[in-house]
């Protein structure tokens, strides 16, 4: 269904509507927000091209919202790279723009936290995000007396290639290198909200955060040797986290003088911890951070990945309004029981409904959702950042905005 | 109770309790007492394992609680495995299992592995990114009972079919029993795609290759 009306109406109207809803209010319509990391994006362009290639990926991003328009499309086409924007958090210059990690700078730096299409991996792929073990639990002191000198010192010169030898010609050669990449990333991110903008889709105006047990675990201490030290190294890994608190907080606040209003965290350890580890190593500094940063004027939208179920309750602990609560697998209509008019839900598409449903049981889902999920407000219908796969058919995903044009009005 | 079984206790007790700093040091004076290994393996740590399972069940523990349980399992069998004879614990079936092509999850499996070790079965783990040949290679080299696959990508989740195709092509489908998990996996696919079950989580998993070795 096409909506007849002038881009920058559009655009305003769409933005208006997100808004309304992040502030708890009812909108005139349920928001539909689209996230991906490329692989829906591989409908128009190989991955080789969408990772590599700036003007392919502006290509494909311009004619899948051409094709399905939402209120807002988010294409991160980079892997996670928080890891860097943390190393230059003295910099508000530079760390928001390393945040994400894309093809060429892995290039550039070699680093062995992702994979790549058409180069570790085949041309047609989505980039990997791959971790690993990059600190001894022996250095937790060193780490917590100073992450951002540790990081830069120790753990980048282990996980990049080309920094191996700090100061070296090459690594300074490499740094060089990553400047001039970082241009050419960031006028293909303005170019690319320039071109949604020009057809009508806001972009969100962005910052990013990260909870600091999951920094330990995406990369120092890959996934499972942070819950093995959370058991044999219980204080070390708390100091650890206290510690990170500060400097993200200052990559978060880095893009606020240009504009950004919302911190994306998405969290990983959440759903594996037991609620009595989760309130003790996890939620204390990702509240920190989450609350901190709404008393500066920044909400967050946090991707609760896998099973929030067993903490939903301690959402309640941060201040009304804080941001969005964006699920993965919890059922958002039980999160709605309990953070109904405190917290803006999101979320309520699964990736095999897309993927394996006909249009009609699509439609006929979000209108069972909607209709407990509408009244009052503070909904936006996301499937999660986990990705819409490509070999999601065509006519489901326009069953899907159609669905929301029918089903979502207020 | 005789100070046999109280050693086995406090072994199983150990797993339960993730105490990963002592279950060493208990398996030797287990060793030291003359229990032998295998005894420790079934009645010691996988009654703990058995435990731990049924309070994952329960919602009691989480996943960080079921891959810490799987670590202070390696640690024991570090000391115990240069005393297990070959054949001499009994199997009660054998395993093969692996992350599908293109896909480096290992966590999920690596919880389904313990577990069946733990209950008893012969588990042969071909890591993360099995390409197809792969799993058919293991199917002729150990005549497994069962093909375990694990993804958790929806990219890689068609790979489980690619493997049941190779399997049929090679002649081999019929001689085992199939099952895959992983969290985008459905029962739905599962009888899509041609395997005989889809698990839901790791305990499910091990009951359902247990059911399939009673009807043998
Ligand atoms: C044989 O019989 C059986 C029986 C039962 C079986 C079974 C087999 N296998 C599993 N089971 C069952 O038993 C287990 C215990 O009960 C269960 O196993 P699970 O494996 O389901 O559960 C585990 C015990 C715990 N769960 C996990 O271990 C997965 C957790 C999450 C956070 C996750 C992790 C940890 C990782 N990841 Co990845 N990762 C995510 C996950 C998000 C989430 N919270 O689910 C997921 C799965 N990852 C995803 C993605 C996209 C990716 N990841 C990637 C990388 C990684 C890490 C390396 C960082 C790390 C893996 C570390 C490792 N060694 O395994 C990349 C791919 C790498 C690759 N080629 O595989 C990358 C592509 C990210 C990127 N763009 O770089 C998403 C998949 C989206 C999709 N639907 O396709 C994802 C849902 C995150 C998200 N929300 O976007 C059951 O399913």
């Amino acid at each position: 269904m096409v909506e007849l009306k002038a881009p920058e109406y559009l655009l305003k109207e769409r933005m208006e509507r997100v808004e309304k809803t992040i502030g708890l209010g009812e909108p005139d319509k349920v928001p539909l927000i689209i996230f991906t990391c490329g692989d829906i994006l591989r409908k128009y362009a190989t991955g080789y091209e969408l990772y590599f290639n700036y003007d392919k990926a502006r290509e494909a991003s311009i004619r899948f919202v051409i094709d399905y328009p939402t209120d807002v499309f988010l294409a991160a086409l980079a892997a996670e790279g928080f890891i860097f924007a943390l190393a230059f958090s003295d910099y508000p210059d530079i760390a928001p723009s390393v945040r994400f990690w894309t093809g060429p700078m892995h290039d550039t730096l070699g680093d062995k936290y992702t994979k790549w299409p058409g180069r570790e991996l085949p041309e047609d792929s989505i980039f990997q995000f791959i971790g690993g073990q990059f600190m001894d639990t022996n250095e937790y002191d060193k780490f917590s007396e100073n992450p951002v000198a540790f990081v830069n010192e120790v753990i980048l010169p282990r996980a990049c290639m080309n920094l191996e030898k700090p100061c070296s010609s090459r690594a300074n050669a490499s740094l060089i290198r990553l400047g001039f990449e970082v241009s050419r990333y960031l006028k293909f991110l303005g170019d690319s909200a320039a071109d949604l903008a020009r057809v009508g889709i806001p972009s969100l105006p962005l910052t990013f955060a990260y909870a600091p047990l999951d920094f330990i675990g995406d990369f120092l201490r890959c996934p499972t040797g942070a819950l093995l030290d959370v058991r044999r190294h219980p204080d070390k890994v708390k100091q650890a986290c206290e510690a990170m608190v500060e400097p993200i907080i200052k990559v978060a606040l880095s893009l606020k003088p240009a504009g950004a209003k919302y911190a994306f965290i998405p969290l990983h350890l959440n759903e594996y911890l037991s609620p009595k580890l989760y309130n003790e190593f996890y939620w204390p500094t990702l509240k920190k951070v989450i609350v901190s940063l709404y008393e500066q004027g920044i909400r967050s939208l946090v991707f609760f990945e896998g099973w929030h179920d067993a903490h939903l309750e301690t959402i309640l602990e941060l201040p009304k309004g804080w941001g969005v609560a964006y699920f993965e697998k919890t059922d958002v209509k039980k999160a709605k029981k309990i953070l109904g008019g405190h917290t803006c839900i999101m979320g309520g598409i699964p990736p095999s409904l897309l993927l394996e449903a006909t249009p009609d049981k699509i439609k006929e889902y979000v209108k069972g959702l909607l209709s407990e999920m509408k009244p009052g407000g503070g909904f936006i219908l996301s499937p999660g950042v986990a990705d819409i796969p490509r070999a999601v058919p065509r006519e489901n995903l326009v069953a899907l905005i159609e669905a929301v044009e029918e089903y979502g009005r207020y | 109770m005789s100070n046999r079984e109280e050693i086995l206790n406090k072994i199983r007790d150990a797993i339960v309790n993730l105490d990963i700093d002592n279950i060493q040091r208990l398996c030797e004076e287990a060793l030291k007492a003359g229990i032998p290994a295998y005894e420790i393996v079934m009645n010691g740590m996988s009654k703990g394992m058995e435990i731990v399972g049924e309070k994952y069940e329960r919602n009691e523990y989480f996943l960080a609680e079921l891959i810490m349980a799987g670590e202070v399992m390696k640690e024991g069998m570090k000391v115990l495995e240069p005393h297990l004879k070959g054949g001499e614990v009994k199997k009660i079936g054998k395993v093969v299992i692996g992350t599908v092509r293109g896909d480096l999850h290992d966590i999920g499996k690596n919880i389904v592995a313990t577990l069946l070790s733990a209950a008893g079965f012969e588990v042969i783990d071909l890591g993360v990114d099995v390409p197809p040949e792969k799993f058919v290679e293991a199917v002729k080299e150990y005549r497994p009972d069962i093909v375990g696959m694990s993804a958790l990508l929806t990219t890689t989740m068609i790979e489980m079919e690619n493997v049941i195709k190779a399997l049929k092509e090679a002649g081999l489908r019929d001689k085992v029993k199939i099952i895959i998990g992983g969290a985008p996996v459905t029962k739905e696919f599962a009888e899509k795609i041609g395997a005989d079950a889809a698990a839901r989580d790791a305990v499910e998993g091990v009951n359902i290759c247990k059911s399939w070795m009673e009807q043998k």
